[in-house]
């Protein structure tokens, strides 16, 4: 069953472009994630998907229903924005109690647990916390009432690396206990470590849809050629090389295809050393937005 | 249910202060009564030799002025203008505080309706203005009991004093509606300010003319004090046309609020 189902969903604001045809389908009980740089149109389909904005064309489900029409599917939502405003003059108490109390669970035991674990000060009132803090309150109230699709919108901001760790860790668990969870992030080590699957979004369009896996292998091969002298420049034109940076008597590069190819090339050239590893997101991602766009 | 209570919360405070300020009002202007009562063929002739005009902007009827009920009904014109502003304020920021302090991500992910959310912001607001009338209410009588010279009728003093109410629900939900479609306001004060205080010039200046279709402009004129006091009742097309503009402003308000987009953070 798919959690999260969007269809060809479009939004414009006025002439301004929000996303643009956007399909997407994320199953249940995975850690999907969903990349792209700033303004390219993830908070939009969030905000779309949870209702707060209305699409142009196009459908954006949870659980097989639209948060317009059915606002109580919002019930199993937990969704944290990238920036945490509250009500002022408020405790974080009694903040996360009102929270609490539109799903009509004790949260109680909840709240403390959750409180432990991100090392939140519940009598605090909420205008006196730190935008770290503020963000652990935000993290807090997402999770009280267990939900079954926890949706995060550039989770991480503001908050130390280990408290980073804490929270991958706790939504880690939410997701073992059978949580569905929709990371969005320009951050990419965070999508690596924690995704399946991932959707690469830029400008509106997403460009990319595909398994973590697939996506770090696909051939993609990060090569450093080093040569006793200058390297001849032209041995790297050839197809399924991108991102050459050529200095001198080393080269660095991305390969994507069939590595022979790479290999009887550099058969043919003095090598002096040379190192071949597995790229990282970010530099897949790079390509991605070099290349397609 | 949590965010009615909620929302009487976060009215507490401005309930509290506007209720003592229409109190304060009625306290300082009425307690000037005996004295009036006592000189009021001196005070009488010092009005009259004012230009009615000016008598009219001021809402003062001559005849009636040095009776307790004809000197509370200028009185009340102050206190509603305040009610007014109060009204307007509370309903202009109601919905639009959300966006503007950010907290419908808050709020509008919550498994509730925008409907809902609606309904339970303008029962609040009018809980509060209940309770804000119950209490000027209950000091204006303590007050009027206490500078009274002679008997006067209960139910007209109610009768004069409930335009309050009217007022306040008309100003609300004209703040509703503008709030709706202008929520980028960075501060809503000066708007319901300027539009309240706009209302009640252009009012005062229209009932020295004393047109009848130009008292619908103002919702300050559509209680004529001396028609209350002579006719005991209020004026049918006015009380329409109040009832018209405040369910139409907040179908208005439902309608659009639903259909709203919530815009992030820019």
């Amino acid at each position: 069953m798919n959690v999260i189902e969007i269809k060809n969903l479009t939004k414009n604001y006025g002439k301004a472009r929000g996303v643009i045809d956007v399909n997407l389908e994320v199953e249940q009980g995975e850690i999907f994630g969903f990349v792209g740089p700033n303004g390219a149109g993830k908070s939009t389909t969030i905000r779309t998907l949870l209702g707060l904005i209305h699409p142009t064309s196009g459908s954006a489900e949870i659980f097989g229903k639209s948060c317009t029409t059915n606002p109580e599917v919002r019930k199993e939502v937990g969704y944290l924005p990238s920036e945490v405003f509250y009500y002022d003059g408020m405790r974080v108490i009694d903040l996360l109690r009102y929270s609490a109390s539109f799903y009509k669970k004790d949260c109680t035991k909840r709240i403390n647990e959750l409180a432990e674990i991100m090392d939140l000060d519940l009598k605090k009132r909420i205008d006196d916390l730190s935008f770290g803090n503020k963000k652990k309150v935000g993290i807090v109230q997402g999770l009280i009432h267990e939900p079954k699709l926890i949706i995060l919108d550039e989770p991480t901001s503001g908050l130390d690396p280990l408290m980073q760790q804490r929270f991958f860790d706790l939504i880690a668990s939410e997701n073992k206990k059978g949580a569905t969870v929709f990371l969005s992030s320009h951050i990419l080590r965070e999508v690596q470590k924690m995704c399946e699957r991932v959707a690469l979004i830029k400008e509106g369009r997403i460009i990319k849809f595909e398994k973590m896996s697939t996506l770090q292998e696909n051939n993609f091969k990060r090569i450093k050629v080093e040569g006793p002298s200058d390297l001849d420049k032209t041995i790297f034109d050839m197809p399924g090389v991108s991102k050459v940076e050529n200095g001198g008597k080393t080269a660095t590069f991305l390969f994507r295809g069939d590595i022979n190819r790479v290999i009887r090339k550099l058969a043919q050239t003095d090598v002096s050393n040379l190192s071949i590893d597995e790229p990282d997101l970010e530099e897949i991602f790079m390509h991605y937005y070099s290349k397609d766009g | 249910m949590n965010m009615y209570l909620h929302e009487l919360k976060s009215l507490r405070k401005s309930t509290v202060i506007w209720t003592c300020a229409m109190i304060a009002i009625a306290l300082v202007y009425l307690s000037l009564y005996p004295a009036i009562f006592s000189d009021g063929a001196h005070f009488k002739d010092m009005l009259a030799g004012y230009p009615a005009s000016i008598r009219a902007v001021l809402g003062v009827t001559l005849e009636s002025v040095t009776t307790l009920l004809g000197f509370y009904s200028m009185i009340i014109g102050f206190v509603a203008l305040c009610g007014g502003i109060q009204a307007m304020n509370t309903g202009m920021s109601m919905l639009s505080k959300e966006t503007r302090e950010r907290t419908a991500e808050f709020l509008l992910v919550k498994p509730v309706s925008r409907a809902a959310v609606v309904t339970a912001k303008i029962l609040a607001a009018l809980t509060m203005f209940l309770i804000t009338d119950v209490v000027y209410y209950a000091g204006a009588c303590v007050i009027a009991s206490i500078v009274k010279q002679s008997s006067y009728s209960g139910s007209l003093f109610f009768m004069i004093s409930l335009t309050l109410f009217f007022v306040q629900l008309i100003f609300f939900a004209i703040g509703l509606v503008v709030s709706v479609f202008f929520d980028r306001l960075r501060s809503v004060l000066p708007v319901s300010l300027g539009t309240v205080f706009g209302c009640y010039i252009v009012g005062a200046f229209i009932a020295a003319g004393k047109d009848d279709w130009a008292r619908f402009i103002s919702p300050f004129r559509y209680f004529d004090y001396s028609y209350i006091i002579q006719n005991s009742r209020y004026e049918t097309p006015y009380l329409i046309t109040g009832a018209v503009i405040v369910l139409v402003s907040i179908a208005t308000c439902y309608f659009t609020y639903a259909r709203k987009d919530i815009h992030a953070v820019s």
